[in-house]
């Protein structure tokens, strides 16, 4: 029983922060800056427990003989939690400025973030449908909270009412399917619902494709796949840039973390989606360069960027349906090193941001080389990474994905992919241009050395690092280290 | 140690340089030393492998080191007759270049010559295709940085074209490396990058024709033959001079090599399927760039058609399998980029001398500064293949070569040297010669200037003076090349 409070610890912690914070935000004692102290501390806490906890193997279930099969406790969804708790922990660094520089945040901020992290590990062990759906209302509903924080500014009001609107009934095609779902298998379990597949011919299993159709119409919209992408601009643009930042990055991986579960769970069956899930995919890919290059603004630039960046891991999605071994783990490492990007071109708009009222268009961007030389060097390796030029870590997570599209026999995907990598060049080399490439007015600035702009170089150095490094330094992995920690983890899901 | 590894002491002793003088934050003086010292240490050290290079011995100095195991991508870096040849080429004219640039004070000029040197030696010997493509892509950003930067005339706009167009043919060259290392996973069971594995596979034709015109797209870009060369004039109209050099001298002849190294290298029978395309658009390139030399105003632009049409004449040299081409080709590769160079420094000079290249400002040059049209006069006649310059042996062979395929074809080659002829007297003649119509003040070549441009003046001379003695260090290993991909072509 001990060893099992011990598992659950990593997660525990996290939801008793969220409550502490809670508590706490209405307390005049503590500033923001020591809230947000006592928040990372406590994410903290839990990853170092992850770390020690991550090679105990001692039970596959979360108090299997009170829940039984409902939160499973393998590699991957301990490697996903790592991710979350990382992400939570740079979020809440990097914008330590950013909360400063804003009126309007306030201690519960913390709370709904740490709610969120909860709902997302949750969802990472969920293996059942219904506590799935539950964690992720969990995250979602703190997100769209989240996204409308800044209460007197229009966009950010507007934002939320569209994400929470549309999220909620996308989240009630999740409930249909789980309904469904229940109505084909007569139990929700993955466990069960697999034996189901693997027992019955394809007449009885209509009424369950039919159910996870529905499932897949929500975990698309939430990855912002195209026709389900409306609210991403607009969601992305409105919200404060710490929320962006954890939505981007974060979040995004948590519905993913989800789809290749369900994925590798229904493999055997995974090939009727498969032609809808193709041009799903080509839509994204062609639909987010478009908004990507027709953007103003940097933020919307990104956050059109991110839907391509969707495209790419849906052509990694579609690659695991068609039963690629490569494919899952290549999603895995595509999505730790967008993580890497992600974070750090969003915590170096939210450091510029702390510091102006600018709405950051790209023309904002002109000469910024000039008065910010190590930032601009570091949005620039940023920006290679999401572009994916060799040498950086986004290089070899396109890598994967490509060659495990090609191995499963989508050429077309894979040269798609590709071309569409070459418009990305076009966006994101457009910033570069604007840092480089013309005059300021402004002199060199000192570069404070703070937990941000640390950080900000660390995740540039380890984008780098993932590019290319090796095993040279120990405890570290390198580029190759990487793959096979995700190979590893693809590994125990299955 | 310098000499174990003395490959990759090449490559990244500069970005190695550059990286240690950027932490330490230098100052400008410091910056330039470091990069004048490591640039003559690589070059020492490229003469090192030059004098312990055995002729017949194929491919050397091999390094393999594994880097990314799970998907077969290795660190393997050698040299042949093909690659020592630009290897030299490249650490010849970077000290040069560095002794041009000597007064210039902006740091980030000399950061990005330095990572621009480390990314084009290591595209020259690294012989693992996701490693080349890897050093490929490097030295582009450092020209689009020097265009978009420090360039003049519609900069921005200008790199922000090379970019695109040079990255659209290397996205097609990754499809096809993904596709090859895959078919080597279908057939082998693993993954693998490096060249001499890839070499054993036998691709269907469909396929290999698919995958081949994937490189060559690279290729045909980066040369630039007719039709992928909108980039050109513009990019070399705004660079400042040392990228200018290094993309007429180097860049554009990697994309030679390239065809020779991975095209022949990995498909030799498939080439034989695009010849007749490449050759048409090569011949035609060739006028037609000629034509566009003759009626150009601006020096810069006129030289980066003429440069165009004389990589076509390359580019045309190697389709034509025979050895007189071949060896023709690869001469001409080292005295054009030669004499490219020295041209385009001497543009590069006439800037600052008179603060502009369009030939219509310029003229009297001669009676005023003779030394200066001397070095000016040389480059150019040896451009347009002046007997006794090392152009002039590879010109003709490759003539040569042409008129042994077909007097027709012959002919029409030969062309180029006649064009060439007519542009470069016709420009001699308006700028160097007539009135002075300029109102700067006309200083001559300085001490400086004419030690930094000898070499090239004495290289030029020695191979137009001695061929065979350049040619036996490449020539054994190119006849069993050349072999090679006749005896394997047979069959199609």
């Amino acid at each position: 029983m001990l060893e099992q409070f011990l598992n659950a610890l990593p997660m525990a912690l996290i939801i008793i922060g969220a409550f502490w914070m809670l508590l706490l935000s209405r307390s005049t004692h503590f500033t923001l800056d020591k809230l947000n102290f006592i928040a990372v501390s406590f994410v903290l806490l839990s990853v170092l427990l992850q770390f020690v906890l991550f090679n105990n193997e001692s039970s596959k279930f979360l108090f299997e003989d009170l829940f039984g099969n409902t939160f499973i406790l393998d590699k991957f969804s301990k490697i996903f939690d790592l991710m979350f708790s990382i992400g939570t922990i740079l979020t809440l660094l990097i914008n330590r400025d950013y909360f400063k520089s804003r009126t309007y945040f306030n201690g519960e901020y913390f709370a709904l973030l740490l709610f969120s992290v909860f709902g997302m590990m949750m969802l990472a062990h969920a293996y059942e449908l219904v506590s799935l759906f539950i964690a992720l209302e969990i995250a979602s509903l703190s997100i769209y909270t989240l996204v409308g924080y800044h209460k007197t500014k229009n966009i950010s009001s507007e934002a939320m009412l569209k994400y929470m609107i549309l999220g909620s009934l996308t989240g009630a095609f999740f409930v249909l399917g789980i309904a469904l779902v229940y109505g084909a298998v007569g139990s929700t379990n993955l466990v069960e619902i697999r034996d189901f597949i693997a027992t019955k011919d394809s007449n009885e299993l209509r009424l369950l494709i039919l159910g996870m159709s529905f499932m897949g119409v929500s975990i698309l919209f939430k990855m912002g796949a195209v026709p389900l992408h409306s609210w991403l601009l607009d969601v992305y643009h409105g919200a404060p840039y710490p929320i962006t930042m954890f939505m981007a990055s974060t979040f995004k991986i948590a519905v993913f973390a989800v789809a290749i579960r369900l994925l590798i769970t229904l493999v055997d069956i995974s090939n009727i989606w498969m032609e809808v899930l193709q041009m799903i995919t080509i839509m994204t890919l062609l639909g987010g360069s478009w908004l990507a290059i027709s953007q103003n603004y940097v933020k919307r630039m990104l956050a059109g960027s991110s839907i391509v960046h969707t495209g790419y891991l849906l052509i990694g999605i579609s690659s695991i349906g068609l039963g690629s071994e490569l494919a899952a783990s290549s999603v895995m490492f595509y999505l730790i090193a967008y993580f890497l990007s992600a974070v750090g071109a969003f915590g170096i708009l939210s450091f510029i941001a702390s510091r102006s009222s600018k709405q950051m268009k790209f023309d904002d961007f002109k000469g910024f080389a000039q008065h910010r030389p190590y930032l601009a060097l570091a949005m620039s390796i940023f920006m290679l990474s999401l572009a994916g030029f060799p040498s950086t870590i986004g290089f070899l997570g396109k890598f994967y994905i490509f060659t495990s599209a090609i191995e499963s026999k989508q050429i077309f995907l894979a040269a798609l992919g590709i071309l569409t990598a070459f418009i990305s060049v076009y966006y994101y080399f457009k910033l570069i241009a604007m840092m480089y490439f013309y005059e300021s007015e402004e002199i060199e600035q000192k570069l404070p050395l703070d937990s941000s702009t640390v950080l900000i170089f660390v995740m540039a150095f380890s984008v780098v690092w993932g590019g290319i490094g090796t095993s040279l330094i120990p405890f570290v992995p390198g580029a190759d280290g990487l793959i096979d920690i995700a190979r590893d983890a693809t590994k125990s899901v299955g | 140690m310098m000499i174990d590894n003395i490959l990759t002491n090449i490559i990244f002793l500069p970005l190695v340089t550059a990286t240690l003088l950027g932490l330490l934050r230098s100052n400008i003086f410091l910056l330039k030393v470091g990069a004048i010292i490591s640039s003559f240490l690589t070059f020492v050290l490229s003469i090192v492998v030059l004098y312990s290079f055995d002729s017949d011995g194929g491919m050397q100095f091999l390094k393999d080191l594994s880097w990314i195991q799970n998907a077969g991508i290795s660190y393997v870096i050698g040299v042949d007759a093909l690659s020592l040849v630009l290897l030299l080429l490249v650490n010849f004219l970077m000290p040069i270049l560095y002794i041009y640039m000597y007064h210039e004070q902006r740091k980030g000029y000399w950061y990005n010559m330095m990572l621009l040197q480390t990314g084009v030696s290591g595209a020259i010997v690294s012989l693992d295709l996701i490693l080349f493509y890897l050093f490929w892509e490097t030295m582009l950003l450092p020209i689009f940085v020097m265009i978009g930067k420090y360039g003049n005339g519609h900069r921005q706009f200008n790199s922000m074209k090379i970019l695109l167009m040079t990255v659209l043919g290397s996205m097609s060259m990754l499809f096809s490396i993904l596709y090859i290392g895959y078919v080597h996973f279908e057939t082998f069971g693993v993954w693998s990058f490096y060249l001499e594995d890839l070499a054993k596979i036998n691709f269907q034709a469909k396929t290999s024709i698919i995958l081949v015109s994937g490189f060559l797209l690279a290729f045909a870009i980066k040369i630039p033959l007719l039709g992928f060369h909108t980039w050109m004039a513009p990019a070399y109209g705004s660079a400042p001079t040392p990228a200018v050099v290094i993309m007429s001298s180097i860049m554009a002849k990697l994309g030679i090599y390239g065809i020779w190294r991975f095209g022949y290298g990995l498909f030799e029978t498939t080439l034989n399927f695009y010849a007749p395309t490449i050759m048409t658009l090569a011949l035609m390139g060739l006028l037609y760039y000629a034509i566009r030399a003759i009626t150009e105003p601006n020096l810069r632009r006129m030289f980066a058609y003429s440069s165009a049409s004389h990589l076509s004449l390359i580019a045309l040299g190697i389709f034509l399998t025979n050895i007189y081409a071949w060896s023709g080709s690869l001469y001409f590769v080292v005295t054009h980029a030669l004499a490219s160079s020295g041209i385009f420094i001497m543009i590069g000079l006439t800037y600052k001398r008179f603060q502009s290249v369009y030939i219509g400002s310029l003229g009297g040059i001669a009676s005023k500064a003779p030394k200066f049209s001397f070095f000016f006069a040389f480059f150019a006649l040896s451009i347009a293949g002046l007997p006794g310059t090392g152009g002039f042996v590879g010109e003709l062979l490759i003539i040569v070569g042409a008129f042994k395929e077909s007097p027709v074809l012959g002919f029409f080659t030969a062309t180029t040297v006649l064009s060439a002829m007519l542009y470069i007297f016709w420009m001699l003649q308006r700028v160097l010669f007539g009135t002075a119509n300029n109102e700067c003040e006309y200083k001559d070549l300085s001490y400086r200037e004419v030690i930094m441009l000898s070499p090239l003046v004495i290289l030029l001379l020695a191979t137009g003076i001695f061929p065979s003695f350049f040619m036996q260090i490449f020539d054994s290993q190119l006849i069993t090349l050349l072999d090679l991909v006749i005896s394997n072509g047979k069959g199609l």
